[in-house]
């Protein structure tokens, strides 16, 4: 048995009702999920702590004696005649390894200054005869706020780059016309009675970078 | 009447409607940086000072919206018989990382995902190939005996291969040699990141995440305005502060005094000190003729 025209064409208006249907469905699934945004989302992503604000500290970590001055600080600590007696100059100590005793008064200071002894001498760079000083080789008397040159008659090679500002920090303006440029002082960076720059706690690496190889590499690496 | 056909044809069409408008809902967002009229911008060099004005006026307006902060944008231009160079003393570098985040600080680099423009490599002594530099070092303390640290950002080159591969002329090289980037005319194709041998530059993958309270409200059109998702940005020597006088935040911010800048062109400067007496060891990758204005020397 055929079916007749008319049944067919039922048949298929039939078939595209289902389909409209169908595809109505679809469109307002659709609909739905694009307006509620269901997929879309990226992954929340690892929170990455912000840096300590001490790593972008541009101040140098040492004051010079100039510095405390500009600043009008306490200076007390540079009042040498407060307990030294102003007519005899404090003896120096030694060890059996002639190495200097740093006195009991002093103890916060540790000598340092180069890899051999000879160097680590209260009077190398103070002054015996007026504490409040300091004597360079030459026989010259300098201020305290003028440290600078006296690291300089010994380190002359570095003093001649400090001064050209190769050696050293300087900060503000590369154009001195527009702005003034600040020159830090050698003690601003290295402590006189051991200037060796200290080691320190470095800023954290990068962390977009680090990806799951290198971190297995520095975690396996001794 | 309503009758069931045209009631099927017009939830359908209703709903095709809608669905076509919901899949276009992402463009709102778009909203967010991408204006009329920073699509409709002329290129940096054809812009006249009035329209350079109106354009600061939008990204001001653009970033006051966005971090609620009222930003100082400038468009700052080279300066006469001003060529800058960088110069950096491996002997005294410690690798303490310091630059690097001042540099995030100073040019509003996205926080997350993180962006950093200097990169600073670990390399065993006695040597000098980059391949054996690691830049994820994490000591306790530095500088680790044994190593030294080699600190690489962009070399800022005479002959710059990722301005040759620009495919739109949306990075150059300025008169004082800086080389830069318009953040409006890159299309974010990248081609620049594959050329560049010293791996300089950095694309935004996702919208850059500044947290409000530590955006730099000082900006430079060509410099550390906020950027969008999808350009790409590198170091530019912090040029908001360099042609404003100042000296690069990386260099104020090194403790040790590693770092040098200045205008070669003036006998007097300390960088032209430097590149007549100290020992220049290399240009990075010299052997590529870009010529770098980025200089790595020793003091012994």
């Amino acid at each position: 048995m055929e079916p007749t025209p008319s049944a067919s064409a039922a048949v298929s208006s039939k078939r595209t009702n289902y389909c409209l249907g169908a595809l109505t469905l679809g469109f307002i699934g659709l609909a739905v999920a694009f307006l509620g945004n269901l997929w879309g989302h990226p992954p929340a992503r690892q929170q990455i702590p912000p840096v300590d604000k001490a790593f972008l500290e541009k101040t140098p970590w040492r004051k010079t004696y100039a510095d405390l001055v500009r600043g009008k600080e306490d200076l007390s600590d540079f009042d040498c005649y407060g307990c030294h007696d102003k007519k005899k100059p404090p003896p120096l100590r030694f060890d059996a390894h002639s190495t200097l005793i740093v006195p009991e008064e002093h103890k916060d200071i540790v000598m340092g200054h180069g890899s051999h002894n000879r160097n680590n001498l209260c009077y190398n760079c103070h002054n015996e005869s007026n504490l409040e000083t300091f004597q360079v080789r030459d026989g010259r008397e300098l201020k305290f706020a003028d440290s600078t040159q006296l690291c300089g008659s010994c380190h002359g090679p570095n003093y001649r780059d400090w001064e050209a500002g190769a050696h050293g920090r300087i900060n503000g303006y590369w154009n001195t016309s527009l702005g003034e440029a600040r020159k830090l002082d050698c003690a601003n960076c290295h402590n006189p009675h051991a200037p060796r720059i200290p080691t320190r706690d470095p800023a954290p690496g990068p962390h977009a970078l680090r990806t799951p190889v290198m971190r297995y590499q520095a975690e396996t690496t001794p | 009447m309503l009758d069931r056909r045209n009631f099927l044809r017009s939830t359908a069409a209703f709903a095709g409607l809608s669905a076509l408008a919901a899949s276009l809902s992402p463009l709102r967002e778009l909203g967010d940086y991408t204006s009329t009229e920073q699509f409709l911008q002329k290129y940096y060099k054809e812009l006249t000072p009035d329209e350079m004005k109106k354009v600061l006026q939008r990204i001001t307006n653009e970033v006051e919206r966005q971090y609620g902060i009222r930003p100082h944008v400038r468009d700052l231009k080279p300066m006469d018989g001003v060529e800058f160079v960088y110069a950096l003393n491996l002997t005294r570098c410690i690798g303490c990382r310091k630059c690097v985040h001042a540099c995030v600080a100073e040019n509003n680099q996205s926080r997350n995902p993180e962006i950093q423009y200097i990169r600073v490599l670990k390399m065993p002594h006695g040597s000098m190939d980059v391949e054996k530099g690691d830049h994820t070092y994490n000591d306790k303390e530095v500088p680790d005996p044994g190593y030294f640290y080699m600190p690489v950002q962009c070399q800022q080159c005479k002959n710059p291969p990722c301005v040759k591969v620009c495919p739109v002329n949306a990075t150059w090289q300025e008169k004082d040699g800086i080389t830069v980037i318009d953040y409006d005319w890159c299309i974010g194709c990248r081609y620049c990141e594959a050329a560049c041998p010293y791996w300089a530059r950095r694309f935004n993958w996702t919208k850059p995440e500044i947290p409000k309270d530590r955006l730099n409200p000082e900006m430079a059109y060509l410099g550390n305005r906020p950027r969008k998702q999808g350009v790409m940005e590198k170091c530019h020597f912090c040029i908001q502060r360099t042609r404003a006088g100042r000296y690069p935040a990386c260099l104020e911010v090194c403790p040790v005094g590693a770092r040098k800048f200045g205008n070669v062109l003036d006998p007097e400067s300390e960088i032209s000190y430097i590149l007549r007496t100290k020992r220049i060891f290399i240009q990075l990758k010299e052997e590529m003729g870009t010529s770098p204005r980025f200089f790595y020397y020793f003091d012994k």
